[in-house]
């Protein structure tokens, strides 16, 4: 019984642990990372080409739909040349790092 | 020559006429179109839902060009490819003129880069 309770107190504490890893980036290192992001995100009214239309304006853009949109890009659900080559660098935890700094940044 | 300038002419004001006719849209009529995005993106464009993406002062044309994706499966998003399966171009375009109106949380990256904050 005893050992059955400090079973579920591990498990407990892993998935808890789990938890607060997961939801948590660091948005000091987002701002570093996203240093890459500005050549083409930190020009106002800045076209991609071929097609022509404006490149998406991502300061203050929710949390969970960039981390969403980054994966996409690894996992071919959207494709573009330039974002698939600069997801494809990123780890999980630098997708989450950016995500909290991007998404702090609404006006 | 006469000619000539007539051709050029003529070829300026279709270059205008197709550009003026990508770049416009009818903000209320968008607004009445959009109802339906509401209940995600949220109705003044801001979504609560952090899974879903703020629209309000996005870009008009990058939000014609993402549905336009969900609409050809460029984009893959089950969701947004059902949401988009019945808009004509004309609802794209009136749709994006109507988020792109909105008053916006979203900005380029302009001055937010640099390590040192």
């Amino acid at each position: 019984m005893t050992r059955l309770h400090m079973l579920g107190l591990v498990v407990a504490t892993a998935l808890f642990a789990a938890t607060s890893v997961h939801a948590e980036g660091d948005k000091a290192a987002g701002r570093k990372l996203v240093y890459t992001c500005a050549g083409c995100h930190g020009v106002p009214g800045y076209t991609n080409a071929y097609p022509q239309y404006p490149v998406p304006k991502i300061a203050g853009q929710n949390e969970q739909y960039i981390i969403n949109a980054l994966h996409g890009y690894q996992s071919g659900d959207r494709k573009h040349p330039t974002m698939d080559a600069q997801a494809e660098s990123l780890s999980d935890a630098e997708i989450q790092n950016i995500a909290a700094y991007l998404s702090s940044l609404a006006k | 020559m006469n000619r000539v300038l007539t051709l050029i002419s003529f070829g300026a004001v279709l270059a205008f006429a197709s550009t003026a006719s990508l770049a416009n849209g009818n903000i209320a009529n968008g607004k009445t179109k959009a109802a339906t995005c509401f209940a995600c993106h949220g109705v003044d464009g801001n979504s609560v839902d952090p899974q879903y993406p703020r629209l309000a002062g996005q870009y008009n044309l990058y939000l014609q060009h993402v549905l336009h994706e969900y609409k050809d499966g460029q984009r893959d998003n089950p969701i947004m490819k059902g949401m988009v399966a019945t808009l004509s171009d004309q609802d794209i375009e009136d749709i994006s003129a109507y988020f792109a109106s909105l008053p916006s949380k979203l900005d380029t990256l302009k001055d937010h880069i640099g390590g040192d904050k």
